[in-house]
């Protein structure tokens, strides 16, 4: 079956044929179903009348004879009922009967017991016809008391003439029996007592010969029955007088038979349609006279409509042989049609297996299927050309696409791949990634270490891609150039500014957000050129106030505000760019800062905020969140978890010394002290002392203006790892750590005055820190101390 | 000289006929063929009368010779009646002697024509067997005040199906059925039945004269218990033993069929079955027959009482 299928949906010419053929049978069908039925109304409407007609003729004869009969019957009345003290007279009467009416069975003259004194209890004139003669005898006896009989009874009980039940009639003589119906009619005196029964029998041998012949269809049958259901005429002779229209219901009930019956025993006349004998049948009845019987003509469908079921075998045979026929044309003709399509089909194979060359059949035809070889042979050359630049665009694409490649690792080794930890450093911790949405991206952030200061970026450019990360490039070395001598994130972000501003013709810019975390005291300087205010998490969860400052690359001469604020131990700056807060899942919905907190207030619950836990929490919620939707912009995320140890607890003391050289011998004296407590060796306390001079003397010189009396304190500590130097003064602002590092290769003519002392600072001490601090200079030089200290 | 020839072969033919009798046990039940008498039938055609050592012939009543007449005459020494039946032939001087018992309930119905309840029908005309059965009905009409008239007919239901009659006795395993054949509805309302109202008195049993008992009371016992057997082998059987009585049906030329024979037969081997025991029990019941003597005696149509005691085998 399934390969008939398969082979239907391959072949359009069979289709297409079985689509044709199986509308027009439908159309036949359907034209020829309503003939059909019209045509079998008329034949059932034909049958009805025929066998109405039938069952009437029949019914006309039957009542033809008993009108004989019955008016036979009234004249013997009307002579015994004159006669009624004349017993012997019955005899004569009862014998004319028959005489007179040959036909007739038998007739009894019939009197109540004793009415005749003299003829004892029983006294019936029976006459009857036995071979060619007419024998009259005194019909009761003890044994056929027939005052008890059907006939005697019913005109008495009914007190009316009428017809018997056919019954049959024993002829105790001869000891045969023969079928009958009795008309019975009571016998009464002048006073109107009813005194006998006058029977008249007719055989209905006649009848049920009659009845039986009734044959309108070859096997039609006709049925008699009484007013007791009786069988009198029925095909099956073991039915007649034995069983009744009602027995075989007994069985197995039949409602159809059953309401049969009584219609019939109620006289009705009329036709049912009912299965009778495993067939389906009319059955038309229709009472017999005033016997009480009834008779049915009982025909088979197959019968009726026989002439009219060939008819229909041979139209529905023309049909369906006409319908092969067309088929079989039709998949011939269509498939001859298609014959040049099958070709093209072959050749669009050859083509589409590559063979873009292979030559198209040439089909000299104007209709759909020429028109359709011409396109094809447009749509092949089209292909050819289509295919070759199809080539050349795939394979400037590959080198484009290697190109990006290197581009992006180029990128990517631009920031930095290793992040303090808290293994490395006791201050501070930092972790950071970036992810972006193509190969490159228009995000950065970056960070080092100078002096005792963190310098820390985080930025986005507009737009993506290649544009994005070239200017990306350009602002991150901007960023790396600018703040080696400035500490100021204010002034690193309004240069930076400036410089990308004048080079930028395509206007793009780029937000951004630069801080300088000054690691022994906590102080945060930031400047925020348009990026997302960072997160602090805490001891709790806040942004950082942010001025409203435009994004660097507009314009040049924008001045950038600073900001300040004091990073509590065990906090995390949070920074972000807005691929975090704007990143998108399939329902375009985005992850927003309401989750972003969520995420962030979670791990500080589960005191999960350091840098690396932060960033891999808030990945994992964003991939959750986005599900398998394309990334939609670069993300990146920066966290920076202050830990300062201020444990500078070994030693501690300080001077105050007046802004005069002469006391600088003092000052190396307390220097001396504070190495030899700390056990420094003689080598590294001159280096000190030679480092701490330089930076007090350059105090005394610069910070004061000349003239200016100002005090320098100068404070010592130590821990276990190093030991500090803060000189603390109140001149004017003076940095001395973003004075270039001397070039050392120069003579010292050439030289910039005072470059020299902070190079000497540098090379002695492991790091020198400014900070300007309630207006006053804080300048810490620290020396890390060896384990044998 | 030729004509006293005839005479005296005649003569000799008769003499061993009346030999013959005295061997041959001539049952006659008291109707033609049908399911009412499947046990002797069974016994007949099984052979249990043959192994039981007794020579049964069974010949059905004929309109000139109906049973009773037939016994009267010596023309079968065996025969089936009612138990009012019974004691009226008793009462009238034949005495009888019931040798088996089949029947433990009593058959009678009133079916009443238009539905109508037949204790309503005051002076309807009700038909009764020619034959006299129905003495508890006419108890009954006189007992209940219904002054029935009685209309006496010969053998079938053609008066009530033509509408001459306002109600009919009726046999339940019989008549009963053929009403329903003619179509005939039958509601708990038109239909009157005596056992449910106090008249449970048992019907057919097989009796024999006293005179013919008391000589061969061997021969009648083996009799009566191969005709009991007959009976407990069609209710073993009863799809056989319907079998045989279709035989003796077709044989007898009977206008009945299978379908009416089942009916009767079942109905006829629930009317063995006592009321009160459940079971078979083949016997007359002293208390049913003290009853029904009571009623007829009361009805005047027994001159004296019948007992349980002139009824049995003694």
């Amino acid at each position: 079956m399934n390969r008939i299928i398969a082979y239907i949906r391959r072949k359009l010419s069979v289709r297409v044929s079985l689509r044709v053929v199986v509308s027009a049978a439908i159309l036949f069908v359907a034209a020829l179903g309503i003939m059909f039925y019209q045509a079998r109304e008329a034949v059932s409407q034909e049958a009805i009348s025929r066998a109405t007609q039938i069952l009437d003729k029949t019914s006309l004869r039957v009542d033809s004879i008993l009108n004989r009969v019955e008016v036979a019957s009234d004249m013997t009345k009307w002579l015994v009922e004159r006669h009624t003290n004349q017993a012997d007279s019955m005899f004569v009467y009862s014998r004319s009967m028959l005489e007179n009416n040959p036909d007739f069975y038998n007739c009894s003259v019939a009197f109540e017991p004793y009415y005749f004194e003299e003829k004892g209890r029983y006294f019936s004139a029976y006459t009857k016809h036995v071979g060619d003669s007419i024998r009259t005898i005194q019909g009761g006896s003890d044994s056929y008391q027939y005052f008890f009989a059907d006939w005697y009874l019913m005109p008495k009980l009914l007190d009316r003439p009428c017809w018997t039940e056919p019954y049959f009639d024993l002829d105790v003589a001869t000891n045969t029996s023969e079928m009958v119906t009795s008309y019975c009619q009571t016998v009464k005196d002048r006073q109107g007592r009813m005194i006998g029964v006058i029977n008249t029998s007719l055989s209905i041998n006649w009848l049920s010969k009659t009845i039986s012949a009734v044959k309108p269809y070859p096997h039609s049958y006709s049925i008699m029955i009484g007013r007791g259901g009786t069988y009198f005429v029925h095909p099956d002779t073991t039915k007649i007088t034995r069983q009744t229209i009602f027995t075989q219901t007994l069985e197995q009930p039949d409602t159809a038979m059953t309401a049969l019956g009584y219609a019939m025993q109620r006289g009705e006349e009329g036709v049912k349609q009912m299965y009778i004998n495993g067939k389906d049948s009319y059955v038309f009845y229709k009472p017999l006279g005033r016997t009480g019987c009834s008779m049915a003509i009982v025909c088979p469908e197959s019968d009726i409509f026989r002439s009219f079921d060939r008819l229909q075998n041979t139209i529905m045979g023309i049909v369906a042989v006409g319908l092969l026929l067309m088929l079989y044309f039709f998949i011939r003709i269509i498939t001859f049609e298609l014959d040049p399509l099958r070709r093209l089909a072959t050749e669009a194979e050859t083509i589409a297996s590559g063979q873009f060359d292979a030559e198209l059949p040439d089909f000299q035809r104007v209709d759909e299927i020429g028109q359709l070889s011409h396109s094809f042979g447009n749509m092949q050359q089209s292909l050819v050309k289509y295919i070759d630049e199809l080539k050349k665009t795939t394979a400037q694409k590959a080198t484009i696409e290697s190109d990006l490649r290197i581009a992006s690792k180029i990128q990517l080794g631009m920031l930095p791949e290793k992040f303090p930890t808290r293994a490395d450093r006791d201050d501070v911790q930092l972790f950071a990634s970036l992810t972006p949405a193509k190969e490159v991206g228009g995000d950065l952030f970056d960070f080092y270490f100078r002096d005792e200061k963190l310098f820390f970026c985080i930025g986005d450019v507009s737009g993506k891609g290649v544009p994005a990360s070239l200017f990306m490039a350009v602002t991150r070395s901007t960023f790396r150039t600018v703040s080696a001598h400035e500490s100021m994130p204010d002034r690193i972000v309004t240069i930076m500014n400036k410089t990308i501003a004048d080079m930028n013709k395509n206007h793009m810019f780029v937000t951004l957000f630069v801080g300088v975390l000054d690691l022994p005291t906590g102080r945060l300087h930031y400047c925020n050129a348009g990026h997302d205010a960072p997160l602090l998490i805490g001891a709790g969860i806040g942004e950082l106030p942010c001025d409203s400052n435009i994004p660097v690359g507009f314009m040049p001469q924008w001045k950038f505000s600073l900001q300040e604020a004091q990073i509590f131990i065990g906090t995390t700056i949070f920074l972000f760019t807005d691929g975090l807060t704007e990143a998108m899942n399939a329902n375009k919905a985005q992850f927003q800062m309401e989750r972003v907190n969520e995420v962030a207030a979670r791990a500080l619950d589960n005191q999960q905020h350091e840098p690396r836990q932060l960033i891999e929490q808030m990945t994992d919620a964003v991939h959750q969140f986005v599900g398998d939707a394309e990334q939609s912009d670069d993300l990146t995320m920066m966290a920076i978890q202050y830990i300062w140890q201020n444990n500078d607890a070994r030693m501690r003391k300080s001077i105050t010394l007046p802004n005069d050289i002469q006391e600088v011998p003092q000052l190396n004296a307390f220097v001396e002290e504070a190495c030899q407590t700390v056990g420094l060796d003689e080598i590294d306390t001159m280096k000190i002392k030679v480092a701490v001079e330089e930076a007090v003397v350059n105090v005394m010189k610069y910070a004061y203006p000349s003239g200016e009396r100002g005090d320098i304190t100068i404070e010592a500590a130590s821990n276990d790892v190093r030991l500090k130097f803060t000189i603390i003064d109140s001149g004017k602002p003076f940095d001395p750590t973003v004075q270039s590092a001397v070039d050392t290769s120069l003579s010292a003519q050439e030289r910039k005055i005072g470059g020299l002392g902070i190079h000497i600072m540098r090379q002695n001490m492991d790091s020198i820190n400014y900070e300007r601090s309630d207006n006053r200079n804080v300048l810490t030089l620290r020396k890390k101390l060896n384990k044998k200290n | 000289m030729k004509k006293m020839f005839i005479l005296l072969a005649v003569m000799i033919a008769m003499s061993h006929a009346v030999t013959a009798q005295d061997e041959t046990i001539v049952f006659t039940p008291q109707w033609t063929a049908q399911a009412q008498f499947t046990g002797y039938y069974v016994a007949e055609a099984m052979g249990f009368y043959r192994e039981a050592g007794v020579d049964v012939r069974i010949e059905h009543p004929s309109p000139t010779q109906p049973a009773m007449s037939r016994l009267r005459n010596n023309q079968c020494q065996a025969t089936t009646l009612q138990l009012c039946q019974a004691m009226e032939i008793i009462d009238g001087g034949i005495l009888l002697v019931n040798i088996l018992q089949t029947s433990m309930n009593n058959a009678m119905v009133i079916v009443s024509a238009r539905d109508q309840d037949p204790l309503t029908q005051k002076g309807a005309r009700v038909g009764i067997w020619s034959v006299g059965f129905g003495q508890l009905a006419i108890c009954m009409s006189i007992k209940e005040h219904l002054d029935y008239e009685w209309v006496r007919f010969a053998h079938n239901v053609n008066l009530f199906v033509a509408g001459a009659l306002d109600a009919t006795l009726a046999m339940s395993y019989n008549e009963y059925y053929q009403l329903v054949q003619a179509g005939i509805k039958m509601t708990d309302k038109n239909v009157y039945r005596f056992c449910d109202h106090g008249y449970n008195v048992q019907e057919d049993g097989v009796y024999m004269t006293r005179e013919y008992y008391s000589e061969h009371k061997d021969q009648a016992r083996r009799f009566a218990e191969a005709s009991k057997r007959g009976w407990e082998w069609a209710v073993e059987h009863p799809d056989e033993a319907l079998d045989i009585v279709m035989k003796y049906v077709d044989m007898n030329n009977i206008a009945t069929n299978r379908v009416m024979q089942q009916l009767m037969l079942q109905e006829v081997l629930r009317l063995q079955v006592d009321r009160e025991s459940k079971q078979r029990e083949f016997r007359l019941r002293p208390d049913m027959v003290q009853e029904a003597s009571r009623l007829m005696v009361e009805n005047k149509m027994l001159s004296r009482e019948v007992t349980y005691e002139e009824l049995i085998e003694n």
